[in-house]
């Protein structure tokens, strides 16, 4: 097939999985954790803190370093997995679609579907803590930032996510390891050891365009190399990815 | 003589200690041909290896002249209807053809238009804009072949497509894959755990069972490699002393014994079409109650054990 019928095949994959993703019964795991956002951020806006440090910090610790590789996960590595589980990729894999279209459709219907499902999550925290403090031009600025981090961080963390679905019948297993162990304990550690965590090249991105909070003041590595970091290991297991599955069967 | 649509020569597959296909030979021709045999027998394997879901172990497989192992394009011409059930419920049966239409690269008005179509060849019209979640199995069925039909492919593969469905939806799927050959001319092969399902198809019919096709040809040649074995037959109800006395008379009748667990008569013939022909006339005759009457080997199971001599 040429590249326009790829191209084609690869649009209706977006739009399906898309729609798929985001009415699935996942959705009511996003409304709980968005109920908990606000009714954490919620709470705290009622004590004595300070707006813009501890906005930021709720905003940073709570939903981008904690939530997004567990939502990320949850999506990204169960897409592929259920449609293989209940043979429904049936219908893709005999097709004349071309499989790197089909698996890159896969992939931006899960970087649309996590980043859209990440900015509400985020508006939610957003609103239940500055919308009792106050919402100006600075706290604008650091939810737009956050936002643009949660797009980036839906980028990198599918790519991951979704490849090590295709080998795994389990794959939350590994990312519930992934998650909580690789990002959420040696990501934490101080010196040079958390660079091997994804969050790590995150923050240092968010470092230099927030000043409020923690995460102004991390110890970061520059935005530049931040940013071709995220892309090589994004590019890196897209690759490998479209690699498994060109070559992967499905009996 | 026209080529064969797929050719498989010593095709074997498994998975880890599992067969699935074992030196399976086999060549199909043009036309609709039925692939029988019991669940597991590896019909599924079979319908994976020709369309690339899965490769071969060993062995060569050719559908329509080509391999089909990473062989997208080749997709442009098959058609293929699962025996999956996991199709969007969510979905009108609209979207779910335009979502498959996208796949086969069809968009806008091309696309609508060959909808029309199909849902019109597949009785769906008036059900196009339901949600499939509503739709009956017989439904299913043919919103999926509408699917495999959509690009117009010249070799449709149904995967056991009268599975689960009732008397009256199995009756109009077997007309419509008829009129899919007859009136459109598709290339068809049908499996089925059931033959005289497939014997309502076609009469070119491959018998597979444990991985390897045991037998294949004309249906008729297969009944009478069946028919060469006896056959068991229970019949149930009051005063069967005298029938099974009559039926030692017939020289069809291999044996006739008593069925304790049953409370009923064994018989084994030899022919089994003349004894069920023969068998109404002979029990009003004698006058004897019939409750019930079925053969033991109706299941494929018992047929492929007497193939392959077991």
């Amino acid at each position: 097939m040429d590249i326009k019928g790829n191209l084609i095949g690869m649009m209706a994959i977006i739009r399906y999985s898309t729609k798929k993703i985001l009415f699935s019964k996942k959705v009511i795991m996003t409304i709980l954790i968005a109920i908990f956002i606000a009714g954490v951020m919620g709470y705290t806006a009622t004590q004595d803190v300070d707006r813009l440090r501890d906005g930021t910090n709720l905003i940073d610790y709570l939903i981008l370093f904690f939530f997004m590789p567990i939502i990320a996960m949850i999506y990204a590595g169960s897409i592929i997995r259920d449609e293989i589980e209940d043979k429904s990729i049936t219908q893709i894999l005999t097709s004349p679609l071309d499989r790197t279209f089909a698996y890159i459709g896969y992939y931006l219907s899960l970087v649309i579907s996590i980043s859209i499902v990440m900015v509400i999550i985020v508006t939610v925290g957003f609103i239940a803590f500055f919308g009792q403090m106050g919402i100006d031009g600075e706290a604008l600025g650091i939810y737009l930032s956050v936002c643009v981090l949660a797009v980036i961080g839906s980028i990198v963390y599918t790519s991951l996510f979704q490849f090590i679905s295709l080998p795994l019948k389990r794959p939350l297993y590994f990312g519930l390891f992934y998650a909580f162990i690789w990002e959420g304990f040696v990501g934490s550690l101080g010196g040079k050891i958390q660079e091997v965590a994804i969050k790590h090249y995150i923050r240092s991105i968010g470092s230099g365009w927030i000043s409020h909070g923690d995460i102004a003041n991390y110890d970061a590595s520059s935005v530049g190399y931040s940013f071709l970091v995220i892309l090589w290991i994004t590019v890196i297991f897209l690759l490998v990815g479209v690699l498994y599955f060109r070559v992967k069967e499905f009996p | 003589m026209s080529q064969p649509i797929i050719s498989a020569r010593n095709l074997s597959k498994w998975y880890g200690q599992v067969i699935g296909l074992n030196y399976f030979n086999l060549d199909i021709m043009p036309g609709i041909t039925g692939i029988v045999g019991p669940n597991g027998a590896g019909k599924t394997t079979f319908f994976k290896l020709i369309t690339g879901m899965i490769k071969a172990n060993v062995g060569e497989l050719f559908v329509l002249g080509e391999d089909p192992w990473m062989n997208t394009p080749l997709h442009t011409k098959l058609g293929l209807c699962p025996d999956y059930e996991s199709l969007p419920g969510e979905m009108t049966g609209r979207e779910f053809l335009k979502l498959v239409g996208g796949l086969h690269t069809m968009t806008g008005e091309p696309l609508n238009k060959r909808i029309s179509e199909v849902s019109k060849i597949v009785g769906m019209t008036d059900a196009l804009g339901r949600k499939i979640e509503g739709y009956s199995k017989g439904m299913r069925q043919r919103i999926k072949i509408a699917g495999s039909l959509l690009h117009d492919p010249e070799l449709l593969l149904l995967d056991e497509p009268l599975s689960g469905t009732d008397p009256l939806a199995r009756k109009e799927l077997m007309d419509l894959i008829k009129s899919l050959h007859r009136e459109h001319g598709h290339n068809i092969i049908v499996s089925s755990h059931v033959l005289f399902e497939v014997e309502r198809l076609t009469k070119n019919v491959a018998l597979i069972y444990k991985g390897r096709a045991v037998a294949t040809g004309h249906i008729s040649e297969i009944r009478g490699l069946i028919d060469k074995h006896p056959h068991n037959i229970i019949i149930e109800g009051d005063h069967l002393n005298e029938l099974a006395k009559a039926l030692l008379d017939f020289d069809y009748i291999v044996s006739v014994g008593f069925h304790q667990e049953k409370k009923g008569i064994i018989v084994q013939v030899s022919k089994p079409d003349e004894f069920f022909n023969a068998a109404p006339g002979l029990i009003t005759d004698i006058g004897c109650e019939i409750s019930r009457m079925y053969s033991l080997d109706d299941n494929l199971e018992a047929v492929f054990r007497y193939l392959v001599g077991g």
